[in-house]
């Protein structure tokens, strides 16, 4: 009995001897507030941002809202009582998270929004692509490709949208439509495939392929969106290069298309880099150190932190992938996570 | 009034759904550009096929007096172990058989099992423990999608087999197989709900369980079998939507079991049990994709198919009470 006693003890001081440098070396604990898991990259969202916190010294925890405002509300209000080194939000809501992002920062805990950038309220740290900005990129190569296929800037373009309740694809159509505008030769249909269901998304592209037989160009604001719209137009007979196709987010389906022909276009989300900045910055966050505005290089991307009315900025440019460099490692898509370790900005 | 007069008002009564159909048709292709096009309407009968599928597994068990929430989670899960399967992009296996045709069986098969074993599991807590069926089935609804997500990880598989996908891609008669599988689908179970013993029983079920009980049919055994035809003809939805789209994402299907409520009532169908025709659900799942469509070529923002559904399901409950009415009239 004695034996078994000391043996029992023997393993419990072996355990807490292990476990006690870990937990010295951890500088808290870091909440992410995912807005839904059925979205490839969010789910990505999750691996980096774990990945990247760790390696700076933070512990993680994630808290899926399923898509509902209500759902992240009240993470945020039990997360608050936790008391948490910091909160990493990617609001549902763009602005319905705002009294919740008031009471955590007035509870002491620092708030840093991810991916989705809310300006009606201060936040400790913002880390995005800028949606706004996808939505640039995307007319940028769109006027490319539509001048390649007609000699100008001119067509027909399909803009195949995603849930039309989502702050997210609002704002990519409002950055491509009034970037587009200078276009006045080019028609642009746009409809949401609703709760960015993929069938929708082929729904509306063949009866759309009837009814507008000369659509140059098919605008998806996600990749699994083209996949649908793939097979839409597969089933009516299309081959690859029929139809230019472009779509936003970078996820690794949206790379297979390209590889096969089908896709020209995607206008990538800089998913890595994103969730690199928030770890790079996240001690001066946790510390209220001030971050200053300046060019930083995230995963070897030139990054521009600057001072906004809702706190420091850091805006990671979106690139556009194409056939030429679908295979570069650093885009998210091709699930080849950096191997290089995050620093913390000094 | 003379018997002709009767029959006819009887016929139309019954068959209102389809006239509705068809009024909505005329105006469309009348006020429409481009929808008047054999093309449009091959896309109506195409569009609704998955949708229509799910709506006769929802149909049978309503029908049979009781309510299964599951139906759109359960083709969700089915599309998604189908795709993690047979796709061979993201995270499909890529699973080869040979030949390659017997892909086609076993995909299928295994989306029926998929669907059958949720069906048995909630069949059995309904009818054996005694449970709400409601609650059994929004259970289900919830913990399924969430297996979806859990075997997934959130990500998608791409790339369907091709011999699977030839039954999107292959037409007769200018509708896609797939189509023709789920007309198919309505011409076996119109029949069997029509036509035999079972059908009929379930009908009787619905209607009064307790007569039906002492009449000294196997209500329990029917139930059951109601619930995992409902789960089998859901996974079958999951294996056309996996062909449709591809693949399979985690949110695929989402919404769709509201629509195929909504088709269903639309249909004639009473959510009281006892009373329904599946040519009639067929009506409404084609009524809700013909609105769908136009939708599409008005450009019409999205939000206004919510509307429409939602008014189209209470126009068909105002419809039924004032079929009531007329027929208690003409009685």
């Amino acid at each position: 009995m004695k034996r078994i006693l000391l043996a029992v003890f023997g393993i419990l001081a072996l355990a807490f001897a292990t476990l006690t440098p870990a937990i010295a070396q951890s500088k808290g604990t870091v909440y992410y507030l995912v807005p839904t898991l059925l979205d490839e990259f969010q789910t990505g969202s999750v691996s980096a941002l774990e990945l990247f916190l760790k390696q700076v010294g933070y512990d993680f925890k994630s808290l899926n809202a399923d898509n509902k405002t209500d759902a992240q509300q009240s993470q945020m209000n039990d997360v608050i009582a936790l008391k948490p080194a910091a909160i990493v939000l990617a609001a549902v809501d763009f602005n319905a998270l705002k009294p919740s992002i008031e009471a955590a920062r007035a509870a002491g805990i620092p708030v840093v929004e991810f991916d989705r950038q809310i300006t009606s309220t201060p936040s400790d740290f913002t880390s995005v692509a800028g949606t706004v900005e996808i939505g640039y990129v995307a007319a940028d190569q769109a006027e490319k490709l539509l001048k390649a296929k007609n000699g100008s800037v001119k067509g027909k373009v399909l803009q195949v949208l995603g849930d039309p309740g989502d702050p997210y694809t609002l704002d990519i159509q409002k950055g491509f439509e009034e970037k587009m505008k200078a276009f006045p030769d080019v028609k642009i249909i746009s409809l949401p495939a609703m709760q960015w269901e993929a069938s929708n998304a082929g729904t509306i592209v063949a009866d759309q392929m009837l009814a507008n037989p000369d659509i140059d160009l098919i605008f998806s604001h996600a990749a699994h969106l083209s996949v649908a719209a793939v097979a839409s137009l597969e089933a009516a007979g299309k081959k690859p290069g029929d139809v230019m196709l472009m779509s936003s987010n970078g996820a690794p389906v949206g790379l297979d298309l390209i590889r096969k022909g089908w896709l020209n276009v995607e206008v990538e989300q800089p998913l890595y880099a994103q969730a690199a900045a928030v770890a790079m910055f996240m001690d001066k966050v946790v510390k209220k150190e001030e971050i200053k505005p300046g060019e930083y290089d995230v995963l070897g991307l030139k990054s521009t932190v600057t001072k906004e009315a809702w706190g420091p900025n850091i805006k990671i440019p979106g690139a556009a992938i194409t056939k030429e460099n679908v295979d570069n490692p650093a885009f998210w898509g091709n699930q080849k996570p950096p191997t290089d370790t995050v620093k913390p900005v000094e | 009034m003379n018997p002709r007069t009767r029959h006819a008002l009887e016929l139309v009564l019954d068959n209102l759904v389809w006239f509705m159909l068809v009024f909505v048709l005329v105006v469309f292709s009348i006020f429409i550009p481009n929808y008047f096009q054999l093309g449009i309407f091959a896309n109506i009968i195409e569009a609704s096929s998955v949708l229509g599928v799910m709506s006769i597994g929802l149909a049978l068990v309503i029908i049979a007096g009781h309510m299964d929430l599951s139906v759109e989670s359960v083709a969700a899960l089915s599309a998604m172990a189908v795709g993690i399967l047979f796709c061979s992009s993201g995270i499909g296996l890529g699973v080869q058989v040979h030949p390659e045709w017997l892909m086609v069986p076993v995909s299928l098969l295994l989306a029926l099992a998929v669907g059958g074993l949720i069906g048995a599991f909630n069949g059995f807590l309904v009818v054996k423990v005694k449970m709400s069926a409601f609650i059994i089935t929004l259970a289900s609804y919830i913990w399924v999608r969430g297996l979806v997500l859990v075997i997934s990880g959130g990500r998608s598989a791409q790339d369907l087999a091709p011999a699977i996908r030839w039954f999107g891609i292959q037409r007769l008669i200018g509708l896609p197989l797939t189509a023709w599988i789920a007309i198919a689908c309505f011409v076996v179970f119109s029949l069997i709900l029509a036509k035999t013993p079972f059908g009929r029983h379930l009908v009787m079920i619905g209607g009064n369980e307790t007569a039906t009980f002492r009449a000294g049919i196997r209500v329990n055994r029917n139930l059951i079998i109601a619930f995992v035809l409902a789960g089998a003809i859901a996974g079958l939805a999951g294996w056309l939507l996996a062909i449709r789209t591809s693949g399979a994402t985690a949110n695929l299907g989402v919404g769709l079991l509201f629509n195929a409520f909504a088709a269903v009532v639309i249909g004639g169908v009473s959510l009281k049990g006892g009373v329904g025709t599946l040519p009639g659900v067929y009506a409404g799942v084609l009524l809700l994709s013909a609105i769908n469509t136009a939708i599409n070529l008005m450009g019409l923002p999205a939000n206004f198919t919510q509307v429409i559904h939602g008014l189209l399901v209470l126009a068909a409950v105002l419809l039924d009470a004032f079929k009531q009415t007329i027929r208690q009239r003409l009685a």
